[in-house]
């Protein structure tokens, strides 16, 4: 493999893992929020105590998922440097901001805020606590807001001007209106409440086939995942359509690789305006990935609507079957998600701003050498920790609010031996 | 002040905040399979990590943050910077991956067989970023052999150089002796006497290996400095804060000591900014990066200057806050999760 193909790939499997965690923390965050605010505000002791353990449940399997979600983006933050020097030396006077204003406004704060959130149980006040959460869920989306802003300058470059071979910002708020990032922005929140609702739906619909002793804890979890997931995957759907004129508009290679016409009266206009290359992306790839997310995309909408219908006087908690497809249901939201990206970044190719840099041409001066050593380590340790990381979400998902350790103070050692203290 | 110097100024503290706050995770991971076992019903819980814990998301971002800023406000640094190190990076960001997965994860483990295995690796993601930050340090003190385009690689020969190598070892024996001071801090009375012990046998160990670098230097291998008097300023202020360190921990005075250790592990950057100054990235003392070329466009500084006047005070608040909320000694009265 060349030196640009390692770092693509380094790039890509770096993206593609964090990715898929980031749906699920995206999607999961407001519905703990949700749960933690309901079990705050609850008079009733005995309601009260079922609200914060589902809290508790959920929130585990959301702090679970987080941990390869910081990790990985954490290395995100420096592969731009690591690997497309070209990118900083072209565009860093533009694209280095966003990315800057994300650290310290989004992924700083929802650090801080989830660190604290955690560890607040019993410690923290009631109010306080729960704004904290409210707070991580906030600064997330935020972050992806400003990561979708740098995201959409490559996308479709806006508020610059090139001077000397280098992008100078101009216009900021047209960067920050960016239509390429915005409506992007829309279908992927919606696509994340998806994943999150379907989950929750999905995990609590295995309870109830295992015939479990929390029925409220669990009648409560799926009506709320259910509900946010058919409301947001009905609408990801019409979001996900409003790409489509954004797309023709700005990038017309994409748009007729996905129309499967005029590809290549495309690359000769192409060519003409940037001189003799390649400028079509898989397009199998690009096609099967838009076919992909479509097709769950329309059947979780439908199943999810269905699942609404049944949950009237509960006949959905006694359905088997149903409850099966439920289930089953977990892993395609992901999957879609994959397409997805796919569709986007495939489809950006050879550019890595697009019309202005391409991807060869912001490769960093490193050795073949290295680039093998660095993507053979990363892939592993990324692969090893998303089997081990899942591996976790299911047992604890599997295992119910009993096995939960978020949230639990452990008696005092004299507490626990009365005995010997009465003795003495 | 003009802009570009703030931002520096941003970018130095971004770094010592990580340095400070990281660095004691680094050196509390290298040290709690031995300080903080637990036996019988709390065998799953390490009181070394009981420790760092709620701190521990909140510190790690001081270097995503540091990394954000390079690239929004020094996008030619970073990109040379970044790519130059490539290897010590690369390394870097894997110790930072295993361990802080590792510690997030260690106590989802359900045997102690399994737990064992997250903190070797909770272990060699405290040892392997804390070394390759010493190289990292040495190599910006020693200068880099950049090219005539400006970018530059470091070979074998430049990281596995005496004063770099010397540099590795005593950031790995500092982040480790300011782990045990925050252990000796943090921790019930019992835990807090081994972490003090602890301490000192490190803080002598810094005491030594620190030496080398020093009299490496002085001898012409070392560290080519640009401004010599405000380096040799800052030395004796490292050493003046190691020594007090030293003092104030075998005074059983825990504040002050943490205190002493917190400025020894900023002092370093400290060092590596004001040492050089103007210049960013030397290849010999007075030649190399200067600010003035790595630095933005004016237009984007302005910009991202209205936004941190606004956004830094309220990170300092935060993170202060966070640290004021779950101040005080550990115990198993606290939530524990890690």
């Amino acid at each position: 493999m060349s030196a640009a193909e390692l770092a693509r790939l380094q790039f890509a499997a770096t993206t593609g893992i964090h990715w898929l965690f980031v749906i699920l923390t995206m999607g999961l965050v407001p519905l703990v929020a949700i749960m933690h605010t309901r079990a705050a505000f609850t008079r009733d002791p005995a309601k009260r105590a079922v609200r914060e353990r589902m809290t508790r449940f959920w929130g585990q399997l959301y702090v679970i998922n987080y941990a390869v979600g910081i990790v990985t983006g954490l290395v995100m933050e420096f592969q731009f440097g690591l690997s497309w020097s070209g990118l900083s030396k072209f565009a860093g006077n533009v694209f280095g901001a966003p990315l800057a204003l994300e650290t310290l406004i989004a992924f700083f704060a929802e650090s801080t805020f989830l660190g604290m959130w955690i560890f607040g149980w019993g410690r923290l006040r009631k109010g306080v606590h729960v704004t904290l959460i409210w707070l991580v869920a906030l600064t997330a989306y935020a972050s992806g807001y400003w990561i979708l802003i740098a995201n959409g300058f490559m996308q479709h470059p806006v508020g610059y001007e090139v001077r000397d071979g280098a992008a100078y910002l101009t216009d900021f708020s047209a960067l920050l209106t960016n239509s390429s990032a915005l409506v992007a922005l829309g279908h992927i929140a919606l696509a994340a409440l998806t994943t999150g609702g379907v989950f929750v739906a999905g995990v609590s619909a295995y309870h109830f086939l295992r015939r479990t002793q929390e029925t409220e804890l669990f009648r409560g979890s799926l009506r709320l995942g259910l509900w946010v997931a058919m409301v947001s995957s009905f609408f990801v759907v019409i979001v996900g359509e409003l790409q489509r004129p954004v797309i023709e508009r700005t990038q017309p290679m994409k748009d007729a690789v996905l129309e499967n016409s005029g590809v290549a009266e495309v690359q000769a206009q192409l060519v003409r305006e940037h001189g003799p290359g390649d400028y079509v992306p898989w397009q199998d790839t690009m096609r099967i990935s838009m076919d992909v997310m479509t097709i769950i995309g329309n059947t979780v909408s439908t199943i999810t609507f269905i699942a609404v219908i049944l949950l009237w006087r509960n006949r959905l908690m006694r359905w088997r079957p149903v409850l099966w497809v439920l289930v089953a249901t977990v892993p395609f939201p992901f999957i879609a998600s994959a397409g997805g990206w796919v569709v986007r970044e495939v489809g950006r190719q050879p550019w890595l701003v697009y019309g202005e840099l391409t991807v060869d041409d912001a490769l960093s001066h490193v050795s073949t050498a290295s680039l093998a050593v660095s993507c053979t380590v990363f892939i592993a340790v990324f692969l090893a920790l998303a089997v081990t990381n899942w591996t976790l979400i299911t047992q604890f998902a599997r295992r119910g609010p009993d096995a939960t350790q978020l949230g639990v103070t452990e008696p005092l050692p004299a507490e626990a031996e009365p005995v010997t203290v009465a003795v003495i | 002040m003009s802009l570009e110097t703030a931002w520096l100024a941003l970018l130095g503290l971004l770094l010592a905040g990580y340095f400070v706050l990281g660095g004691y995770d680094y050196g509390v991971q290298l040290l709690h399979p031995w300080l903080g076992e637990r036996t019988g019903r709390e065998a799953d819980r390490n009181a070394a990590l009981d420790a760092i814990a709620p701190f521990f998301l909140g510190n790690e971002v001081w270097l995503v943050a540091f990394a954000g800023v390079l690239f929004g406000a020094f996008p030619h640094l970073e990109g040379t910077l970044l790519s130059g190190l490539y290897p010590l990076i690369v390394a870097i960001l894997v110790g930072l991956v295993l361990g802080n997965a590792a510690i997030q994860l260690r106590r989802r483990s359900r045997t102690a067989r399994g737990r064992r295995r997250w903190d070797a690796l909770i272990v060699f993601g405290g040892a392997l970023p804390a070394v390759c930050w010493g190289l990292v340090v040495g190599l910006l003190l020693h200068g880099v052999p950049r090219r005539a385009d400006g970018s530059f690689h470091v070979g074998f020969g430049d990281v596995f150089s005496p004063f770099v190598l010397a540099c590795g070892a005593t950031t790995t024996l500092l982040f480790a002796a300011h782990g045990a001071a925050f252990v000796a801090l943090r921790s019930a009375p019992e835990l807090a006497a081994r972490a003090r012990h602890s301490g000192l046998a490190l803080l002598r160990a810094v005491g030594l290996v620190g030496a080398l670098p020093l009299l490496l230097t002085l001898f012409g291998a070392g560290a080519s400095m640009t401004n010599k008097a405000t380096s040799a300023v800052i030395t004796a202020l490292f050493a003046a804060a190691l020594g007090g360190a030293w003092w104030s921990l075998s005074g059983g005075h825990h504040v002050r000591a943490f205190t002493a250790t917190c400025c020894a592990t900023a002092l370093p950057v400290l060092l590596v900014g004001l040492g050089h100054y103007p210049y960013l990235l030397i290849s010999e003392a007075g030649h190399g990066l200067t600010v003035d070329h790595a630095v933005t466009d004016d237009a984007t500084l302005k910009i991202l200057s209205a936004f941190g006047v606004l956004v830094v005070p309220v990170i300092l608040a935060y993170q202060a806050w966070s640290w004021w909320a779950f101040r005080g000694r550990t115990g198993l009265r606290h939530p524990g999760y890690f």
